[in-house]
């Protein structure tokens, strides 16, 4: 069972990972407002997500 | 209700993501970009606006090669993908070890909104390639467009005459 739960862990780790490295490289064409209109967003992202899970119990 | 309130969550995260996504499309989408097709003999060849990059980071990546005497023909596109209309002074030279060798061409731009403009001009190597250039030796031009801040640059390789060296004959053996 806790071997899953570091599968599931390395699985996420990889994705968002992989994500960020895409973003990394294609966040240089982007223009000074979108990468804050990008920034931004990203923020709300990550503050809704945790209140998603903070939701759950966890 | 609490359900219900915790979706709300899930829907304004998946939201926030789609509007990110939306912004990559978007904002990549939108610009002034240019291209370049050069054709020289039976090989033309395009660079697209997302090669550019790459010139910058290796200066002189771009190149082109023509037999001594030929001539290159150059279409350079300017696509303006704004909601204004785009104008600027361009400016194609051609060098030769850091010294301007001529103007090819000098003109104004002005491309509207979501528009596109085409300038053509050709390079005759005839015209830079110093009479007593002995043969199979290689001459460099640069082609230097400038566009407002911008700056594009082409090496221009002239091979000479009897390049490449005749075939040589391999006599068959026998039998």
């Amino acid at each position: 069972m806790k071997l899953e739960y570091v599968l599931y862990g390395f699985g996420i780790l990889f994705c968002i990972a992989g994500v960020g490295y895409l973003a990394a490289e294609y966040v240089r064409y982007l223009s000074d407002i979108g990468k804050i209109c990008s920034l931004l967003l990203t923020v709300g992202l990550f503050a809704f997500l945790g209140k998603y899970f903070e939701g759950l119990g966890w | 209700m609490k359900r219900k309130h915790r979706n709300l969550y899930l829907y304004l995260t998946l939201a926030c993501f789609v509007g990110i996504i939306l912004i990559f499309i978007f904002d990549g989408f939108m610009g002034v970009y240019d291209s370049l097709e050069i054709t020289s003999g039976e090989f033309p060849q395009t660079i697209e606006p997302d090669r550019w990059p790459e010139d910058e980071k290796y200066p002189y990546y771009s190149t082109v090669n023509v037999q001594q005497g030929g001539s290159i023909a150059f279409t350079y596109e300017v696509q303006n993908r704004t909601f204004s209309a785009y104008s600027a002074e361009l400016e194609v030279t051609a060098w030769h070890e850091q010294q301007q060798l001529a103007v090819l061409l000098s003109q104004a731009v002005k491309v509207g909104s979501f528009n596109e403009g085409q300038m053509d001009w050709t390079l005759d190597t005839a015209e830079f390639v110093p009479a007593e250039l002995p043969e199979n030796q290689r001459y460099d031009l640069s082609v230097r467009i400038t566009r407002g801040d911008i700056e594009r640059n082409i090496v221009v390789y002239i091979r000479g005459s009897s390049y490449p060296p005749p075939d040589i004959v391999v006599p068959r053996p026998s039998n």
